[in-house]
């Protein structure tokens, strides 16, 4: 399978006024072409700051320190990579919503609460589509046939600018204009159109009649539908859905992932969730990356994760969740969380880790292939741990 | 990080750190500290000449033209020959003791009602609301003269006045913000463990819900000031020849234009006097600014 | 949408009545015979003050006393302002254009200025920009607005001599009480009036006195909405909706513009009530110094000289003045905001 977005050694920091606070430390991922990447660990391991910093929507303080993010668009492998962190906010505002679009966490804080549905998903249209609609309503407007008058021609000339050159000058002139920016109605009227359709793919009833409601009228599943609607509305390469589904009750839970399963299968490319239900993760995803502090521990096929875990936090994790036929207590990861203003230094885990070594306190462990595309971060499994040992 | 240390009182280092921080606490706390310095130092810094009211200010002659600064009058003198320098020392006074005043009475009645009103609910928070929305109606200005001109002029009039409109503005704000902590786990768990209304409201609500209450107070210090300076001004509050600065406004109002040549001849008896006021409100509004940015949860941890 | 509205009015309707129980009681606390004074016109009448107070009853209960006046006042009875020289009612009328143009000129530059600087401000958070709004706006709300009017007219007045007090130059007022032909009085505001009888040197004049006030004003009051403005834009900013805009490929510009403004307007309208307020304070320091006879004015000079029939019927009309802005900020709101609208 072919890269679609690939992290180099991704450093992310946020500078608050207790210290600067080293969210993410060197992480690499990689997410192919038609998978479903699920990306775990506790909450503030730093899933949420990796792929807002992979679209680049990290807020303030934070700011991005290091690293690459490249990107695939085609599907024909390397040669087309463009490195995400040294393109213009233009481009980055043209790829967001078209090429990778976010789901996020809180769908009732997600959702403007006073533009409608219908206006909200839309917008991506408008900002996306803007050229082919105008196309399209310029066939529409030759194929009607209405008398010609002067202003439908001068409508028609702006339509066939919208067509061509959509950021032109004038256009953004006409539409700053009181009056004169009723020459979008067309556009605006051809974007609801197309947010209404969407709405309807995704099993929502009424479409018609949701569009013209505001968030507050709507259940959480149902804004969370919405937030999808949004974030697919421009058949997305990636998808990356942020706890998508965490604040949700269970049932509806079930019902949106299942959505979403659905969708990968037609319409996306690939999935990037992020997660800290390994439940989701062994129903939903092809691979599996395993954060912990701010470090990607480990990342491997989903099936080899759950059948042989390498790393002692990733074996610390699963042990930790509840199963059915397991008897007796429930096994809980020692100590807490590091404060990453002052993180431990080497490798992050090693203060809670069963296995430490005098190693993993000084030096900070590379990334190592363990089996087929299986790859753990820890000096368990390092040349240069085993040379010492 | 030290751990022995009580979290209230890692809290309160916390906050005293945030709120020195910012430039606007230390210009604001600098000036509130050297209009301290002066009122409690007035009787050493200008020996007052009537034993038996220090606060009338003293007056060589009744010529009506101030006099510009000289040796023996360093401010030089108002309309009236009053001493500016007398007066802006002793004024420093009138101006606390007109902020502390109206500001702690209506803290008082406007804490207790807020409380009231906001833990108990029902028919009593209907009543004390509605009240207050009615004085809410009448701007403040209009209300404290009409009850001014009801209870007969004077600086204590005008103090009581202000103090009976002032309280409204204390109930809403600690009312709101006890509304929404009634509702926050720890008090419901404060309750359900059998904690009686009076020390949950005095342990859990109380030192929680006070802050917005404070920076507000802190902010209305100085706009009481000016609301007494311009009641001084127009003669419905300190008598003439009384240290207070909007009553040596009010000397010089006649005096902001000066002699065909000079102009600006009088400035300092506008400008002295009116400096103070400034002043002394900048430095309780910039506290006040600082205090909000500290304590506010939001700005709080970034 | 209905019930809403219906609800405010009633509430209104509740405010403005325990308004005039306020003010009535804070007119019980004179003595009968100084109420009685209030109907006095002439020096000759004073001796009979106990008839008066007899004759209208000014001894009786409470309640009977407060339903008698609040007849009289709504059949237009005021009571006579000795400021004015005339009836309550009528000097209302004949004051009340003043404080109108005053702030007709200065709540549009208010409301455009305070929300145009406190959303810069917001946007450019910790810049030189928003380091200069933020030390602008404390030193706008330190400045008492008597003491500002009366710096601003040292230097305008005294030193530039440009912008002169009062409304409208002396030969003019009296030309325009001799000429009531020539010129017409259609809204009683000077400026508009001067341009609808083709005399814009009259306009001009009266604009030249509005400058100062209108500044004055304006330096003062801006400074509460542009920090409402700059918080609450802030807040705005920093929502999770405006990441989901950001994620969905819109550029700052239109998250600032078309998703956060509009959200931040909303705790704006809430305090434009007090703005309104803070107006109308403003007007009385304003026109008492810049001796612009308005209501602000009268009301100083009968603060002063203890005209008490002013004083009830001036804050009985600003209780109502507040209640209809609030009715018209309580409609505005449910425009902006369709969570109420639609509830």
């Amino acid at each position: 399978m072919s890269k679609l977005i690939e992290t180099i050694d991704l450093v992310t920091n946020f500078y608050t006024h207790e210290g600067v606070v080293k969210a993410l430390d060197k992480v690499s991922l990689c997410v192919d072409h038609g998978c479903t990447f699920g990306l775990v660990g506790e909450s503030g391991c730093g899933k949420s700051v990796t792929v807002r910093s992979m679209m680049r929507i990290i807020q303030e303080p934070g700011k991005i320190d290091g690293g690459k993010v490249l990107f695939y668009p085609g599907n024909n492998g390397s040669e087309t990579a463009i490195d995400l962190l040294q393109q213009s906010e233009a481009t980055m505002k043209a790829l967001r919503g078209d090429k990778i679009s976010m789901i996020f966490q809180e769908p009732n804080s997600a959702l403007n609460p006073i533009m409608s549905i219908g206006e909200q998903v839309a917008e991506s249209f408008l900002f996306h589509r803007k050229k082919e609609m105008s196309q399209q309503i310029l066939m529409d407007m030759d194929a009607s046939i209405s008398k010609a008058n002067p202003l439908k021609s001068i409508l028609k000339a702006l339509y066939r600018l919208a067509a061509t050159r959509p950021e032109a000058l004038i256009l953004k002139l006409f539409s700053k204009t009181p009056l004169l920016k009723s020459w979008e109605n067309r556009l605006h009227k051809e974007a609801m159109r197309r947010a209404v359709e969407i709405i309807a793919k995704l099993s929502i009833p009424h479409a018609q009649d949701i569009a013209r409601r505001y968030p507050h009228n709507l259940s959480g599943g149902m804004k969370q539908r919405i937030v999808i609607a949004i974030a697919l509305a421009c058949n997305p390469l990636l998808l990356i859905a942020d706890e998508a589904t965490s604040n949700l009750d269970v049932t509806i839970q079930a019902q949106i992932l299942d959505l979403l399963k659905d969708l990968k299968q037609k319409v996306i490319s690939s999935v990037l969730l992020i997660t800290h239900d390994l439940g989701i993760v062994a129903e939903t995803c092809d691979r599996v990356g395993v954060m912990y502090a701010g470090n990607l521990c480990e990342v491997a096929d989903v099936k080899d994760l759950f059948s042989e875990p390498r790393h002692p936090y990733t074996r610390a994790l699963l042990n930790a969740v509840p199963r059915f036929a397991h008897e007796g207590e429930l096994e809980s990861i020692e100590g807490n969380v590091p404060n990453l203003v002052n993180p431990p230094s080497g490798c992050r885990f090693h203060p809670r880790c069963r296995d430490a070594k005098s190693i993993c306190k000084d030096a900070f462990p590379e990334s190592t292939k363990v089996g087929n595309n299986h790859q753990v971060a820890c000096f368990l499994y390092t040349e240069k741990s085993r040379e010492k040992s | 990080m030290n751990k022995k240390q009580h979290p209230r009182i890692r809290e309160l280092k916390f906050t005293l750190s945030r709120i020195f921080r910012n430039p606007s606490a230390i210009i604001g706390f600098s000036l509130l500290f050297v209009f301290v310095t002066v009122a409690v130092l007035a009787p050493y810094i200008a020996p007052p000449k009537y034993a038996h009211n220090p606060y009338l200010m003293p007056h060589k002659g009744y010529s009506q033209t101030p006099k510009p600064p000289s040796s023996k009058n360093i401010f030089g003198t108002t309309s009236g020959q009053y001493d500016i320098f007398y007066g802006a020392v002793w004024g420093t006074r009138t101006a606390f003791k007109i902020g502390m005043f109206v500001i702690g009475v209506a803290l008082i009645i406007g804490v207790c009602l807020g409380i009231i009103s906001g833990y108990y609910g029902g028919i009593i928070d209907e009543i004390i609301m509605r009240v207050v929305d009615i004085i809410f109606a009448v701007p403040l200005l209009v209300l404290t003269m009409a009850i001014v001109v009801a209870f007969g002029r004077g600086l204590d009039k005008v103090m009581i006045a202000l103090a009976l409109v002032k309280w409204r503005d204390y109930v809403r704000v600690m009312r709101s913000s006890i509304l929404t902590l009634r509702e926050l786990d720890y008090v419901q768990a404060a309750r359900v463990m059998g904690v009686s209304n009076f020390t949950i409201m005095r342990k859990h609500i109380l030192p929680n819900g006070i802050y917005p209450v404070l920076v507000m107070a802190s902010m209305d210090i100085g706009s009481m000031v000016i609301v007494a300076a311009f009641m001084s001004f127009i003669g419905l509050g300190a008598p003439k020849g009384y240290a207070d600065w909007g009553q040596m406004v009010a000397l010089a109002r006649n005096y902001i234009v000066g002699p065909v040549d000079d102009p600006l001849k009088y400035w300092h008896a506008i400008a002295i006097p009116g400096a103070c006021i400034v002043l002394f409100v900048l430095a309780w509004n910039l506290i006040g600014d600082a205090l909000r940015d500290a304590f506010d949860p939001k700005q709080r941890r970034r | 949408m209905t019930t809403y509205i219906i609800r405010r009015f009633l509430f209104l309707a509740f405010v403005l009545f325990g308004v005039s129980v306020l003010i009535f009681s804070i007119l019980m606390t004179f003595s009968p015979e100084r109420r009685a004074m209030a109907y006095v016109k002439s020096p000759q009448q004073v001796k009979d003050l106990p008839i008066i107070v007899k004759q209208l009853g000014l001894d009786d209960p409470f309640h009977i006393q407060y339903f008698r006046w609040i007849r009289q006042v709504s059949s237009g009875n005021w009571g006579y302002s000795f400021v004015a020289a005339m009836p309550v009612w009528d000097a209302f009328w004949y004051y009340f254009p003043i404080t109108l143009e005053l702030n007709l000129y200065t709540i549009p530059i208010i409301i455009i200025f305070g929300i145009w600087l406190g959303t810069v401000s917001g946007i450019h958070r910790d810049t030189w920009v928003d380091h200069s709004t933020r030390i602008f706006a404390i030193i706008g709300w330190s400045l008492p607005t008597f003491l500002f009017a009366l710096i601003i007219l040292m230097f305008f007045y005294g030193y530039f001599n440009v912008f002169p007090p009062g409304i409208i130059d002396d030969g003019f007022n009296v030309w325009i009480r001799e000429n009531p032909d020539q010129f017409k009085r259609y809204t009683y505001l000077y400026t508009l009036d001067g341009l609808l009888n083709g005399r814009p040197d009259i306009t001009l004049d009266a604009i030249s006195r509005l400058v100062m006030p209108v500044f004055t004003q304006v330096v003062v009051v801006v400074a509460i909405l542009l920090r409402v403005m700059r918080s609450s834009m802030i807040e705005e900013i920093s929502k999770d909706n405006a990441i989901t805009a950001l994620a969905k490929g819109a550029d700052h510009h239109t998250i600032y513009f078309k998703h956060a403004r509009k959200n931040a307007l909303i705790p704006v309208v809430t305090v434009a009530g007090w703005l309104a307020a803070y107006s109308m304070e403003g007007s009385i320091a304003i026109e008492y110094i810049f001796n612009r006879q308005g209501i602000g004015w009268w009301l100083a000079n009968a603060a002063i000289s203890l005209d008490l029939p002013v004083l009830m019927g001036i804050c009985l009309f600003f209780g109502l003045v507040y209640v209809i802005i609030n009715l018209i900020l309580d409609i505005l709101y449910a425009y902006i905001d369709p969570r109420i609208r639609l509830n």
